[in-house]
């Protein structure tokens, strides 16, 4: 058997109708179960039928929404449904075994629904992480081409220019790259002063790790592009 | 036939270690109907995966019940390995297998010392508890714990079982299976037993296909359920696996599954044993499941089915772990068995399906 798990959407209104269908085809109920999210709740139904676990999705259920039962084609469904009631408020009409709210003795009503400090800051943790990361894959996209492009124009200019001055002009370019590279040092170094020394000594260890990389990386990419050269030169022989 | 009564029964009661309440309507001696409830322990452990990461939720996932400890601590991992697209080494595969067989056994046994006690049968309840240490022995020797091991991980177990463990540790089981024979058969043919057991508390296989029931409960009324059949992780491994059945579906058929199905536990863990292959028991997990992603996971575990959901935000700490576990799906069954039966047979039909509160009210 190869254990096979699909997740589908569905509506409040297709309920009804997926959880007749379900059962006259011979599918057994495996669970109900709620997700407590920023538009709404969703709730998802998990039917079973030989190696196939099926998960059935109603997204961003608003509070007031009735959501019928289907413990009129699974009894077992009670459980799971007095449960979402009691933990999220779901308003869950028709239940076989309906206990009104008492099924869980709760200190706290509806306490699956509170958004704990932890939970909100790990959500916009979570949120800014992916904007950030998203805005790095739009800079790299659009930077990384122009970069490239501009180098080969200045490779192209260099290489048509009187070699004695082309090496000049490298020579400036290189002290240009260098005294930048010491400007952004000091002000790094200026800005760790200011830090606690523990702290400074973590910062310092990560940026000379990250330098220690990047400078990997560049090796490897020259080391690859010298390979390719080669290989290019070898089959133009 | 008398006036209808309705007897409380639970949630304290001398056969139920944990709360669980009936209301039995009962005319004369007869259960007419039981409607059960429980939500009297919530300990809203599900919530706790906001404040823990989900590598710290694993300690609390194994704390869910003192029994199916290992199962759970193996189905959450497993789970958030599944969310991650983490694959761990086979030996940590087989080792799992090793520990949550084991765990089977320690549970199953723990089972019929109850419903040896239930029956009013003291020495058979005895020495299945007896045998139940040396079961423990094994787990303290190999995880350093006898109730909570602590051994998994997401990216496989902390702990390895070195070769002359492992050898010592069939000689053990090779033992126990000699003794356990003893009680297997007292369990299976003394009259005493059957005279309480038999015919009690029947559930057909149509009933119990209905009522979608789980685990031995199910497997005892001829319903071909098992998870370890999905081959998930070790269980993948093993050459040949067929659920333990029995078409009879009362409470004799419910203890012989369980009965045999320790034997088969033995079996699993010396096939595993003797196919261990050496290596890696971990790999390293970084980086954290992306917002909105989803699985599921399906885990046997000694008392039958039980499901895990995760889903990621994009950062350590799960949206959501729910864990749905087999008590609750089995509820509606035992209210099934429980009407028409004799009022004397209630705490029988009620231990029978192994209910187990404190996973239920996670």
């Amino acid at each position: 058997m190869a254990f096979a798990i699909k997740f589908a959407p569905l509506t409040v209104e297709e309920l009804p109708a997926l959880a007749a269908a379900k059962k006259a085809d011979g599918w057994r109920f495996v669970q109900m179960l709620c997700v407590n999210t920023e538009d709404g709740i969703d709730m998802i139904y998990s039917f079973m039928k030989d190696d196939l676990l099926e998960n059935h999705e109603i997204k961003g259920v608003q509070k007031g929404t009735a959501i019928p039962s289907i413990t009129g084609e699974f009894l077992e469904a009670f459980v799971f449904e007095n449960e979402s009631h009691d933990l999220f408020g779901v308003d869950i009409t028709d239940i076989a075994i309906d206990f009104g709210g008492n099924f869980y003795a709760l200190a706290q009503k509806e306490p699956m629904t509170v958004i704990s400090p932890e939970q909100q800051a790990a959500r916009e943790k979570a949120k800014k992480l992916a904007a950030a990361k998203a805005a790095k894959e739009k800079a790299a996209g659009e930077q990384a081409p122009k970069t490239a492009d501009d180098a080969a124009a200045l490779e192209a200019k260099l290489a048509g220019m009187d070699p004695v001055k082309a090496a000049k002009v490298r020579a400036a370019m290189e002290a240009k790259a260098k005294k930048e590279a010491a400007a952004k040092q000091a002000a790094v170094d200026e800005k760790v002063a200011g830090l606690d020394p523990e702290k400074a000594a973590k910062v310092k260890a990560a940026l000379e790790a990250k330098a220690a990389r990047e400078a990997a990386k560049k090796k490897a990419a020259e080391a690859e592009a010298d390979e390719a050269g080669a290989a290019a030169e070898e089959e133009g022989e | 036939m008398g006036k209808a009564t309705v007897i409380p029964f639970g949630p304290q009661h001398p056969v139920l270690p944990e709360p669980l309440h009936l209301d039995l309507v009962v005319e004369d001696e007869t259960v007419i109907e039981a409607i059960p409830q429980i939500g009297f322990i919530h300990r809203g452990l599900e919530k706790l995966v906001e404040t823990r990461d989900y590598n710290q939720f694993i300690y609390v996932a194994e704390r869910i019940c003192g029994i199916c400890a290992f199962g759970h601590s193996m189905g959450y991992a497993e789970t958030v390995e599944r969310l991650m697209g983490v694959q761990i080494p086979e030996r940590a595969e087989y080792l799992r297998v090793i520990w949550h067989e084991l765990s089977r056994i320690h549970s199953h046994v723990l089972w019929m010392g109850l419903a040896a006690d239930a029956f009013g049968f003291e020495s058979l309840f005895m020495h299945c508890w007896r045998l139940r240490e040396r079961v423990l022995d094994i787990f303290e020797k190999t995880t350093g714990g006898r109730v909570i091991f602590s051994v998994v991980q997401v990216g496989g177990v902390v702990r390895d079982i070195d070769d002359a463990q492992l050898a010592e540790m069939k000689r053990v089981l090779e033992g126990i299976k000699d003794d356990y024979r003893q009680i297997c058969n007292a369990f299976l043919k003394d009259s005493s037993v059957k005279n309480r057991t038999v015919g009690v508390g029947c559930i057909s296989h149509e009933d119990a296909l209905a009522m979608s029931m789980v685990g031995p409960f199910a497997r005892a009324s001829n319903v071909n359920n098992d998870a370890r059949c999905l081959g998930n992780g070790g269980y993948g491994k093993l050459a040949d696996f067929q659920p333990v059945l029995d078409a009879q579906g009362d409470c004799y058929a419910r203890v012989k599954v369980r009965a045999l199905e320790v034997l088969q536990s033995i079996d699993i863990i010396e096939e595993m044993i003797s196919k261990i292959p050496a290596g890696d028991i971990a790999v390293p997990v970084k980086g954290a499941p992306a917002a909105g992603a989803e699985t599921a996971n399906l885990v046997e575990q000694p008392r039958g089915e039980c499901y895990y959901y995760a889903r990621g935000n994009g950062s350590k700490f799960l949206e959501r772990m729910r864990m749905r576990t087999p008590t609750s799906q089995n509820l509606a069954g035992m209210a099934t068995a429980l009407a028409g039966c004799d009022l004397a047979d209630v705490n029988m039909i009620v231990l029978t399906i192994d209910p187990c509160i404190s996973c239920t009210e996670r």
